[in-house]
C-alpha cells in the first residue's frame, strides 16, 4: 500500500515540479522546481530497490542544478519575472513538433519493447553497487569509457579556457594595457628604433 | 630604571616569490603544528577556568567592581558630620560655573538668618557629568557619588535635593569625598612599566 | 497495520525528538564550551548551570514576530529554512542509532511494534547520506536568493561555490575507506572495525580521515570555514533578513549536521559502537561523536576565519590532489 501512495505521490509531484520548471517566468521557482524534481525522481530509484542510483540521482543532480544556481545569480535578477522573447515562430514550431515527435515515441516504446529479454539479467545476491559495476564494465564499457574520455576533454578545455592569466592578481590587470605579447614585442622594437 | 629595552625580533623569512618557494612555506606551516598550540592553547584556558576558577566573567547585578573616586556619576548631597545638618549654604557658586545650566537653586533666610536651601534640583536630562559643581564647591556638600546604575522609573528620582541627601539614619556610611582628581586607592597595584621605555 | 511499519513511525518520531532537543542543548554546549576557552562563564542563571537557557531562547525564538521582507519572493523564503531542517533529520534516516526492539504488548495501541535500529534500512547508507546532506545546501542557497537583499545572495553566491567544491573532497575522501572495506553500508564498516582500537581504519588511512575532517567542517559551515554568514563581511549572510523560528531553523539544521558528519566520523573511521575494552559499545560511540561534537567547538574558539579565495585555493589546489593520490595509492595496495 504504502509502495502504491510513494509511487503516486512521487510522479504527482514529479510532474507538477517539472511543470513548473517549464512554465514559471521566475528563475527562481523554476530552478527550485528543478531541484526538487530531481530530488523526487530520485524517489522512484528507492522505490524500485535501486538504492545505489536514487543516492547517485541526488548526489549528482544536486550539484549539477546548483552550478545552475550559480549561472541564474550571474545572469538574472532572482526575485523579479523574465519577459520572454520569441524571435521566430518556425523555431518554435520545430521545437514542438520534434518534442511531440518524442513524446510519440517514449509511449510507443514499451509496447514494442514488451517482448524483448534481458539480455543481462541482474545477478542473483549481487548487492546494488556491485550489479551497477559489473553492467557498467560488461556491456556498457565502451559507452563508460567514450564519456570518461569526453569529460576528461572538456575539464582541460574548460581549465584552459578559465585559466588564463590566473597567475597574475586581478587587480593588477588594467584593462587598456591587456595586449597580447606579440604586440608589446612590436611595440619595444620600435621603442628600440626610437 | 632605564634599562634597555629587549624586543625579540621575529624572523619571517620575507616574502615568497617563486610558486616553489610559496610551497615551502606551506609545507612547512602545514609541518611546524602551528595550528595545534593554538588548539592547545584554548583547552588550556578552558581547563583554568573550569578547575582553578580563574574566569573572568563579573555577575553584574550581583557582585560589583569598585568605582574609583575619580568616577562621576549622580550627585550626592553630604551633611555635617556633627550636627546632621546638610553642608549646603546656599553660595550659588554651583548654579552659576554649571556649563550646560542645569542646576537650579533657591535660597532664603530663616528664622537664624542663616541661608537655607529651599529648591534644589539638577536636570540630569541636561547635565553632563563635568565635575565642575563638585570641583568648586567650597563645603564639599555636593560631590560625585558612586551611584551609576541611573535607571528609574521617573527622571525626578535623581534630581530632587531630598533624594541627593544621605539619609539622616545613614549618616555614619556617609563617605567623605577623597577631592576632585583623587587617585584610586588601589592605585599602586595598577601600576606597570611602561613597554616602552623612550 | 503491519508491527515493522507502526515501529518504523515511533522511530521516525523518537528520532525527530531526540535530535532537535540534542541540537538545542548543541546550541547551549557550544556557549558554554566557547565561554570556558575565553576565560568567561557563559549562559548561568537560567535554571541550575544555566540550563534552561534553551527553554528560554526557544520561547524567545517562536514568539519573535516572522518577518518576510517587502520584494522577498515569499514561498521560496518560507521554504528555505524548512529545507535545511528537513535534510539534517532525513540524512538521519540511514544511520543506525539503538538496537532493535520490540514494544511489549501490553503496551495499549503500539503493543507489539518492531522498532528497527535504522528507519530506512538501505545498503548504500554513506551515499545517501551524502547525498542528502548535499541537498540540505539549497537551504542557505534558497533563502540567499530569496530575500532580495545583497548580503544574502553573497551568502548564497559562496554556498554554492563552498559547497560544490568541498562535496567533491567528502566524496574523494571516503572514496579509499570505501575502497578497503568493500561496502558503502554504515553496519559494515562497523563491523570491519570490531577488533578494538588497532583496527580502526583511522590508522589505516590517517590522511582520508583528516581530509573527510576538514570537509565535513566545510560542509557543516563551521568556523574555520563558516563565511556563509560571516558577520565581519557580509553582515549575517544568508540569514541576514530571516527572524523568528525560521531563522532557528537554520540552526536546528546546522546542529543536526554536525551530529550527522561526528557519527559518520565516528561509524566510519574510529570504529563505531564496537566495544573498546571494558566500555561497553553504546557509551563508546556516545564518547566518540561528543568528542567530534567538541572539535568542532573547540576549533571555532581556537582557529581564525580563511578568505573565500583561500578556501577556493585550499580546497582545488591542495586537498583535491591529495585526495587523488591517496584514492590512487589505496587502489594500488587493495590491488596488490
Amino acid at each position: 500500500m504504502f509502495e502504491q501512495i510513494a509511487f503516486y505521490f512521487f510522479s504527482v509531484a514529479t510532474i507538477v515540479l517539472f511543470l513548473i520548471t517549464a512554465f514559471s517566468k521566475n528563475v527562481l521557482y523554476a530552478m527550485s522546481a528543478l531541484a526538487a524534481g530531481m530530488v523526487m525522481i530520485s524517489g522512484f530509484f528507492f522505490l524500485l530497490d535501486a538504492d545505489f542510483l536514487g543516492a547517485v540521482q541526488l548526489v549528482v543532480y544536486v550539484g549539477a542544478v546548483m552550478a545552475l544556481y550559480a549561472f541564474g545569480m550571474m545572469f538574472f535578477d532572482a526575485t523579479k519575472d523574465v519577459k520572454e522573447k520569441n524571435a521566430s515562430t518556425t523555431l518554435v514550431v520545430l521545437l514542438g513538433g520534434s518534442v511531440a515527435l518524442l513524446l510519440t515515441l517514449i509511449f510507443i516504446a514499451p509496447i514494442l519493447g514488451a517482448n524483448i529479454e534481458a539480455s543481462y539479467p541482474p545477478l542473483e545476491g549481487a548487492t546494488n553497487p556491485q550489479s551497477v559495476g559489473l553492467i557498467l564494465f560488461t556491456k556498457y564499457l565502451i559507452p563508460f569509457e567514450v564519456a570518461a574520455l569526453m569529460l576528461l576533454v572538456a575539464m582541460i578545455a574548460g581549465i584552459i579556457l578559465a585559466g588564463k592569466k590566473m597567475d597574475i592578481s586581478l587587480t593588477d590587470i588594467e584593462e587598456d594595457i591587456a595586449i597580447s605579447e606579440e604586440e608589446e614585442m612590436i611595440l619595444d622594437e620600435k621603442d628600440g628604433e626610437k | 630604571m632605564n634599562e634597555k629595552q629587549k624586543y625579540i625580533m621575529l624572523d619571517l623569512g620575507g616574502t615568497p616569490l617563486t610558486p616553489w618557494c610559496r610551497f615551502k612555506r606551506v609545507v612547512k606551516r602545514t609541518f611546524r603544528i602551528e595550528l595545534f598550540i593554538g588548539l592547545w592553547v584554548t583547552i588550556r584556558e578552558m581547563f583554568k577556568t573550569l578547575f582553578m576558577g580563574k574566569s573572568h566573567t563579573t555577575k553584574y547585578p550581583f557582585e560589583k567592581m569598585p568605582i574609583p573616586p575619580r568616577y562621576r556619576a549622580i550627585h550626592d548631597m553630604l551633611r555635617l558630620l556633627e550636627s546632621g545638618h546638610y553642608r549646603c549654604i546656599g553660595c550659588g557658586l554651583c548654579e552659576k560655573i554649571c556649563i550646560s545650566n542645569c542646576i537650579a537653586m533657591e535660597t532664603r533666610y530663616d528664622e537664624n538668618q542663616r541661608k537655607e536651601v529651599s529648591e534644589y534640583t539638577i536636570n540630569f536630562g541636561r547635565c553632563i557629568f563635568c565635575g565642575y559643581c563638585a570641583e568648586v564647591c567650597p563645603e564639599l556638600a555636593i560631590v560625585h557619588g558612586a551611584r551609576y546604575e541611573t535607571a528609574s522609573e521617573q527622571r525626578a528620582s535623581f534630581s530632587l535635593f531630598e533624594d541627593m541627601l544621605t539619609p539622616i539614619d545613614r549618616l555614619k556610611e556617609q563617605e567623605e569625598f577623597a577631592g576632585y582628581g583623587a587617585p584610586t586607592p588601589w592605585a599602586d597595584k595598577n601600576i606597570k612599566k611602561t613597554p616602552l621605555a623612550y | 497495520m503491519d508491527p515493522l511499519m507502526i515501529g518504523i513511525i515511533i522511530k521516525i518520531v523518537l528520532v525527530l525528538a531526540i535530535v532537535s532537543a540534542l541540537a538545542g542543548f548543541g546550541t547551549y554546549l557550544e556557549r558554554k564550551v566557547l565561554a570556558y576557552m575565553q576565560r568567561r562563564i557563559g549562559p548561568a542563571h537560567v535554571g541550575p548551570l544555566g540550563l534552561l537557557q534553551i527553554v528560554a531562547d526557544g520561547i524567545k525564538l517562536l514568539t519573535k514576530e516572522d518577518i518576510i521582507p517587502q520584494n522577498a519572493n515569499r514561498i521560496i523564503f518560507m521554504i528555505a529554512p524548512a529545507v535545511t531542517a528537513a535534510t539534517a533529520f532525513i540524512a538521519l534516516s540511514a544511520v543506525p542509532l539503538f538496537p532493535t526492539f520490540t514494544i511489549p504488548t501490553s503496551f495499549p495501541l503500539i503493543g507489539g511494534a518492531i522498532v528497527p535500529s535504522t528507519i530506512a534500512d538501505i545498503n548504500i547508507g554513506i551515499l545517501f547520506m551524502l547525498g542528502v546532506m548535499g541537498s540540505g545546501l539549497y537551504g542557505p542557497l534558497l533563502a540567499g536568493m530569496a530575500q532580495a537583499n545583497k548580503w544574502g545572495i553573497l551568502g548564497s553566491a559562496r554556498t554554492a561555490v563552498q559547497f560544490l567544491s568541498y562535496e567533491v573532497i567528502t566524496g574523494l575522501s571516503l572514496l579509499a575507506p570505501i575502497m578497503l572495506v568493500g561496502s558503502l553500508s554504515l553496519l559494515d564498516f562497523n563491523n570491519a572495525q570490531t577488533g578494538g582500537v588497532g583496527s580502526w581504519i583511522l590508522w589505516q588511512q590517517p590522511v582520508a580521515f583528516i581530509l573527510f575532517l576538514i570537509a565535513g567542517f566545510a560542509e557543516t559551515n563551521r568556523t574555520p570555514f563558516d563565511l556563509l554568514e560571516h558577520e565581519a563581511e557580509i553582515v549575517s549572510g544568508y540569514a541576514t533578513e530571516y527572524s523568528g523560528m525560521r531563522w532557528g531553523m537554520f540552526f536546528i539544521g546546522e546542529y543536526a549536521n554536525m551530529i550527522t558528519i561526528s557519527i559518520m566520523a565516528s561509524l566510519i573511521f574510529v570504529g563505531g559502537y564496537a566495544p573498546l575494552g571494558f566500555i561497553p559499545g553504546w557509551i563508546a560511540i556516545i564518547l566518540k561523536i561528543s568528542f567530534f561534537f567538541f572539535l568542532m567547538l573547540w576549533v571555532r574558539a581556537s582557529w581564525p576565519h580563511v578568505r573565500p579565495d583561500q578556501l577556493m585555493w585550499f580546497c582545488w589546489k591542495v586537498l583535491m590532489p591529495i585526495a587523488v593520490i591517496n584514492v590512487m595509492i589505496t587502489g594500488i595496495v587493495v590491488m596488490i
